[in-house]
């Protein structure tokens, strides 16, 4: 139902489809028939929000319940937030165009760190008291939080009721069944809270006190009320058992990534020392051919999209890689699907693989060597050597790719002046591979070259290490800017005070709050967008909060410092953790999961050996 | 291979999804509709859809046109039923025909409106307005803005009150040899009104090829 009261104003917005609901496979249900109200708000516009795979799982699990729904809600653009504030428009949901107040849960989905800020503008727009503390006694609206960043919520929890740890395909229905329970028995919010916070994954910020040192270091973080000194995150063992949707919304807008996707493995067996992903999904745990072929298939024919993307954090890594591609293509080429394989990797990237890509589209190649020299690669454990770039190049070339694009992180622990220049150096031997071949493709090379700046983050062997700071990145990009010496190789690099604001919020304790709170106030959302990102404004507010932001991003910790998260379980252990930065600094690699166990501690859940 | 030409309506929701969209939107529902749909023979093969006519953004319509090819030939009531099965809200499939003029013989469309206006008579005021011996906007060339004369571009087909609405049926040229949009007009007059208007609804209700023929 559109919501009566935006109506008017939609023609004055840009793209108005964003405001409107009404899409194929949007779900509608009687308001009169549902006892709990889910609004599943993404903290980003709806173009972006629209392409998060977790919200489109959760959507449709929480909907298979006759008496719950869940809603889509989205930040607005500005043109559009400047149209509500005027004229007091409060936020609603697509589906029903209710406004938000009144629904049961409002949950946020935390995916990147610089979103934080439009959490708390969405709940402002919604008329929903921005600080958990001003909420009162009533056991609704409860704001709650999960995704990655739920890794590490200190920052954002004075905010939130709750957080759900890990994944939510159980937890999430487990926390809405004790919802539905206390809230018949006239329940108060803090009863429902200590009662919650007995549920595996639900970490009640609240019921935790936090003593400081006076180097602002942690002291202590004490539960209270029986909460559990520990908050383990939530795992399905089982992927060909989890809920996955069989229909999707479809927007009539393009979104970011415009088409379906079957998820085919969590878990990464890589572990590549920077990547919080790689360690924060873990245990591998692999969906079977079949099933995802037959949900690839499914979703096709319940969306009518033309992209088929099979997503992981590594696709290439499925043991059964070759049977997917062979069983879905003979559906996809006859349906003029393409099928996309967002993250191959670069060494086991075989000669058939890539032919069955190319068979459905010849676009160009991205590499993510992350470090210019095999030194650097060995520390981040990017086991990724020379030889391996260079092979699959020839092959990439051999079947007609011109355009390659490396991307590399600046800034990484240990890095040399060296390193940097090893950069321009790979990106040389790249474009001498390609002329030294002597049937090259026809067309013009172009080896393009990204840097982005290291962020340490927590449940990571780097989670101890300093960022860089903005004036030594800006060195080293002249250095690297100086290595380039073809015409053949573009560099794209870019500094922006966003990482420095990223390393605070990934690794901040508590006290963060009032500084994203007063960040806010001053003016500040929609950070990750360039140009709305004001750094005075989140200057003024560490000032104004007495906070140094190096403390938290250029600050090296030590391994016994209790970090801000170090209640929340992961199941990753911090001795691993250690090991891993120390085999980091030893310049040591650690061979994948599928190898070799590196007794990581992620398994504990599965109750077995990974492999 | 067949080409249909199916006439569908665009209101309510639908009326918010914009041109581009629209072609992403309706692709989709020919795919999910299972209709055997033809598909060009390039390198990248995409299925061919035609829209003769944009609708400007925010408009309804009852006879929007979308030309389908199809692989093979189909009872129009099975088109139909299809397509509808798929639809999202607002967009509704009317009729299949026969394609027999091209985009290029389109020269007009007939639109209705419905105008509110709060602090005044709108029927007299729209009778000033439409008196004026010159009707000028301004329109945003490659080379600034220019000023033009609409008067001659409006044909008023019918002049209604309903209730306090003043409901106006519009003829005005659309096509490959210029189109001005109704909301150029709407706009013209809430500027002479210098009072507010509301534009309660407007929807494009027919389309014509030259001496005022339904286009076919």
């Amino acid at each position: 139902m559109l919501n009566s009261r935006i109506e008017p104003f939609l023609l004055d917005v840009q793209k108005p489809s964003r405001y409107t609901g009404g899409e194929i496979g949007e779900i509608i249900k009687d308001k009169s028939k549902i006892d709990v109200r889910f609004a599943f708000c993404f903290p980003d516009i709806y173009d972006v929000g629209m392409s998060h795979l977790g919200m489109k799982i959760l959507y449709s699990l929480i909907n298979e319940r006759e008496n719950y729904w869940c809603e889509r809600v989205f930040a607005p653009w500005t043109d559009m937030e400047e149209i509500m504030r005027r004229e007091q428009i409060p936020l609603y949901a697509l589906e029903s165009g209710d406004e938000i107040r009144n629904f049961d849960f409002i949950g946020f989905t935390l995916q990147y760190e610089m979103s934080y800020t439009n959490i708390l503008n969405m709940l402002d727009l919604a008329g929903i008291p921005v600080l958990q503390k001003d909420r009162g006694e009533q056991i609704s609206p409860l704001v709650v939080g999960g995704g990655p960043c739920a890794c590490n919520p200190e920052p954002i929890a004075d905010f939130f009721d709750l957080f759900i740890l890990g994944e939510g395909e159980e937890v999430n229905l487990e926390l809405m069944d004790l919802y539905h329970k206390m809230k018949k028995a006239g329940a108060s919010r803090s009863e429902f809270l200590k009662s919650a916070s007995q549920i595996q994954g639900i970490y009640v910020p609240s019921l935790y006190e936090v003593a400081y040192h006076e180097d602002g270091t942690v002291k202590s973080i004490t539960p209270l009320e029986g909460a559990p000194e520990k908050i383990q995150k939530r795992v399905m063992t089982d992927m060909n058992q989890s809920y996955y949707p069989e229909q999707i919304v479809v927007p009539f807008l393009e979104t970011i990534h415009d088409r379906v996707s079957v998820e085919v493995l969590r878990g990464c067996i890589r572990g590549c020392r920077f990547c919080q992903a790689g360690f924060l999904y873990r245990p591998f745990r692999e969906k079977s051919a079949d099933v995802i072929c037959q949900q690839g298939i499914a979703l096709c024919q319940n969306t009518g999209y033309d992209e088929l993307s099979l997503s992981s954090l590594s696709t290439s890594d499925h043991s059964q890689i070759e049977e997917i591609l062979d069983n879905l293509l003979e559906y996809t080429e006859h349906q003029h699907i393409n099928l996309s394989l967002p993250s191959l990797r670069i060494d086991n990237f075989s000669k058939s693989v890539l032919e069955k890509v190319t068979t459905i589209r010849k676009s160009g190649l991205t590499f993510a060597p992350e470090a210019g020299t095999q030194r650097l690669r060995d520390v981040i454990n990017k086991n990724v050597t020379e030889e391996e770039v260079m092979r699959t190049c020839q092959i990439a070339f051999e079947g007609g790719y011109t355009t390659v694009k490396l991307y590399f992180m600046m800034g990484l622990p240990t890095e040399t002046d060296e390193d940097v220049a090893g950069i321009a150096d790979l990106a040389q031997k790249v474009v001498n591979l390609f002329y030294d071949m002597p049937e090259h493709a026809k067309g013009k090379l172009q080896v393009s070259i990204s840097t982005a700046t290291f962020v340490p983050k927590p449940f990571t062997p780097f989670e101890f290490e300093p960022q860089a700071t903005k004036e030594e990145i800006l060195r080293k990009q002249q250095i690297l800017k100086k290595a380039v010496k073809s015409k053949k190789i573009k560099t794209m690099m870019h500094v922006s005070d966003i990482s420095l604001m990223e390393a605070v919020l990934a690794r901040g304790d508590r006290r963060i709050c009032s500084v994203i709170y007063d960040a806010w106030k001053n003016g500040c959302h929609l950070d990750s967008w360039d140009e709305f990102f004001y750094a005075d404004k989140w200057y003024d507010a560490f000032r104004k909060n007495h906070l140094e932001p190096a403390f938290y991003a250029n600050r090296t910790r030590s391994y016994d410092e209790i970090m801000p998260w170090s209640h929340i379980d992961y199941l990753v252990s911090k001795s691993f953790l250690i090991r891993e930065n120390q085999k980091a600094h030893a310049e040591q690699t650690t061979p994948p999961c599928r190898q070799a166990c590196s007794g990581c501690g992620a398994n504990q859940c599965l109750g077995r050996a990974c492999f | 291979m067949k080409d249909y030409r199916i006439v569908f309506e665009k209101k309510g929701i639908s009326r918010y999804i914009s041109h581009l969209d629209l072609n992403r939107c309706m692709i989709r529902a020919v795919r999910r509709s299972g209709l055997p749909a033809w598909y060009t023979e390039g390198f990248h093969p995409h299925l061919y859809l035609m829209f003769p006519l944009a609708l400007s953004l925010g408009l309804e319509s009852v006879c929007e046109i979308m030309d389908l090819r199809l692989t093979e030939e189909l009872p129009s009531k099975e088109i139909l039923d299809k397509l509808n099965s798929v639809l999202p809200s607002g967009l509704h499939a009317l009729e299949v025909r026969e394609p027999k003029m091209s985009a290029m013989d389109i020269t007009g469309a007939e639109y209705q409106v419905r105008i509110f206006c709060p602090d005044a008579d709108a029927l007299s005021l729209w009778n000033d307005f439409i008196s004026q011996p010159e009707i000028l906007i301004q329109k945003k060339t490659k080379k600034g803005m220019k000023e033009i004369n609409i008067k001659s571009m409006i044909t008023i087909r019918n002049i209604n009150r309903q209730e306090e609405d003043l409901l106006l049926t519009l003829c005005l040229p659309a096509g490959t040899d210029g189109s001005l949009n109704v909301t150029v007009v709407t706009d013209a007059f809430q500027n002479y009104a210098d009072k507010p208007i509301l534009v309660k609804s407007a929807c494009r209700t027919k389309i014509f090829s030259g001496n005022q023929q339904d286009f076919f």
